[in-house]
């Protein structure tokens, strides 16, 4: 059997090409499972896959339809209690509210969270080239990410500001004294009005 | 359950034999369009076979004046570098020569230019620089008159006798000047855009600098190519003629311009000297303070105080300022193009250095500094 995977995974790869071996795919469900799910690694591996992937899941449901006890008659639970039947409502009715709660919390949290980053997006338009690239620990990952990331570019443009200004300092060094260009320019005559209009 | 795969494996193989067919096609493309290009080159090169055997009647790429004209130039020894030096300065000075080259960097898309000069009747130098790709740049020296004709800023000049450009002009015009820093040696001779070359290396004398070959036109003693290299003689930046030609009268560019029409020279306020707060203790051999002032840097509006320093070759600039706790106190070295970057924080002391220079230099000068002693 893993002889036959491993020629499997080979026809996939197209390194093999054995008539036999598609026979016994088309009579084997096991290997043509396999030869599914090969062929969506292999896509997945070489980014081919598909926008949307429909598995097919009607035989795991039916199998799990299949397996499934039918309830004849229901069991009886300590909701059934009188004392406790006619308190349920109310601790339903506290239960809603607090469920309505929290959702409000959780609300406004993400709210929070997820406005987060859109303050910071401006300063995200460059890739970083230092610091952490967030995604190893998620636990403190806006942390990790956000600060070097304003780091990063804060002192890409102070490297920025420094090569400007060399450029600048470069252009504008400051001009030789006239008696230096007189000993390296004798002839130069110092009245440039005097080239003739042709 | 046999069913269902069958029809997946009948997918599967219709999806394959589609995938198939797509490939096939692009696969003729690419090598339809392969076969193209390969055509082409074959042009390309007949081209090139049809301006070789030209070249033997006629240089395209180089033509030179009479004889008459360049005796001059040959009187100089050819025999040490020093004599080699001397007559490139004395050609670049004093000929009529328009030089087509290529500038390449690391990083850079190449750069073409347009390089002329002149010398008027009354002996006044004109020079022009002029970058041929993109919106363009151009320089123009009316002896010592330079001025700036950029995008998008105003054109302006400023009082210099030489054109700030891709290459060391200064080194062009007086070699003497780095005398006391770089050695010259003389290397060989080889063959340079189809002209006989001489070359020279050019090496700091304390090993602390980038280094120079430069390859000098056997008969005019003009530049044919230049490179820039590390000290393990990797190329950092390459300047490449493609054509040079030597007239005994000055280019008729140099005609249409009036002087009159060119914008105001800039004046350079001189700074104050101001007291200085930072010392800079380790300077290569031969390099001199030329510049120091506090200003404000363009971007981030930062004060620092300034410090330049030139040994003729390179230029270096040294920014210090007090550290700042605001996050960006790290210590960088990068190099951008040929340009080496370095910030070290030292305590109280945030010392950026920039320039053409090994990093180890870099770090050498930047670590020399300190509080200046109140005298």
């Amino acid at each position: 059997m893993t002889q036959k995977i491993e020629n499997l995974s080979a026809l996939v790869d197209g390194e093999l090409h054995d008539e036999q071996l598609l026979d016994a795919i088309k009579s084997d469900a096991e290997l043509a499972d396999k030869w599914q799910s090969y062929h969506l690694i292999r896509d997945g591996l070489r980014k081919e896959m598909a926008a949307q992937i429909n598995f097919d899941i009607a035989a795991n449901v039916a199998a799990a339809l299949v397996s499934e006890p039918a309830i004849l008659a229901p069991k009886k639970s300590w909701r059934d209690l009188p004392l406790i039947s006619s308190v349920v409502p109310f601790a339903k009715q506290g239960g809603q509210m607090a469920v309505a709660a929290s959702v409000a919390v959780a609300m406004i949290i993400g709210v929070q969270q997820f406005n987060q980053p859109e303050v910071e997006q401006p300063f995200n338009s460059a890739p970083a080239l230092l610091g952490i690239q967030g995604g190893l620990s998620p636990v403190s990952l806006e942390q990790t990410r956000t600060l070097p990331r304003a780091d990063a570019s804060e002192q890409r443009r102070v490297i920025n500001a420094y090569l400007n200004d060399h450029k600048q300092q470069l252009r504008f060094k400051a001009a030789p004294d006239e008696s230096e260009v007189e000993l390296y320019d004798t002839e130069q005559s110092s009245n440039v009005e005097n080239i003739p209009q042709r | 359950m046999t069913l269902n795969s069958q029809a997946t494996l009948k997918t599967y193989r219709k999806d394959r034999s589609s995938k198939f067919i797509r490939q096939i096609s692009l696969v003729c493309l690419t090598f339809l369009s392969f076969s193209s290009i390969g055509q082409s080159d074959d042009i390309a090169q007949a081209d090139i076979n049809a301006q070789a055997d030209n070249d033997v009647h006629e240089s395209i790429s180089v033509s030179t004046p009479p004889d008459s004209y360049t005796q001059q130039i040959k009187a100089f020894p050819s025999d040490s570098a020093h004599g080699w030096l001397e007559k490139m300065a004395y050609a670049h000075r004093n000929l009529n020569y328009s030089i087509s080259f290529v500038l390449l960097k690391p990083g850079v898309d190449s750069q073409p230019y347009l390089w002329r000069h002149g010398v008027s009747e009354q002996g006044v130098k004109m020079e022009q620089l002029n970058l041929l790709n993109g919106p363009g740049r151009e320089v123009v020296r009316i002896g010592n008159k330079v001025s700036y004709f950029e995008p998008n800023v105003p054109p302006y000049s400023l009082q210099s006798n030489v054109i700030n450009g891709p290459f060391p002009s200064e080194f062009f015009q007086q070699p003497d000047e780095i005398k006391a820093s770089y050695d010259f040696v003389m290397v060989g001779r080889s063959r340079v855009s189809g002209r006989a070359a001489q070359q020279i290396r050019v090496v700091s004398k304390d090993k602390s600098r980038f280094g120079m070959n430069v390859w000098l036109d056997q008969e005019t003693g003009l530049m044919l190519k230049m490179n820039l290299v590390d000290l393990n003689g990797q190329l950092l930046e390459q300047i490449q003629v493609t054509a040079c030609h030597v007239t005994e009268q000055p280019d008729d560019f140099f005609e249409k311009i009036e002087p009159a029409m060119l914008p105001e020279v800039l004046e350079l306020r001189p700074q104050a000297h101001t007291k200085a707060i930072w010392d800079i203790a380790y300077m290569p051999v031969g390099m001199v303070e030329v510049k120091r002032d506090i200003h404000r840097l363009p971007i981030t509006g930062l004060s620092v105080e300034y410090v330049m320093l030139s040994d003729g070759l390179v230029d270096v600039s040294i920014y210090m300022r007090e550290s700042q706790n605001d996050g960006i106190n790290q210590d960088i070295l990068l190099r951008h193009e040929s340009d080496t970057l370095l910030t070290l924080n030292k305590g109280k002391l945030n010392v950026t250095v920039v320039g053409k220079l090994p990093p180890e230099t870099a770090n050498h000068i930047a670590n020399s500094i300190h509080l200046a002693t109140t005298p």
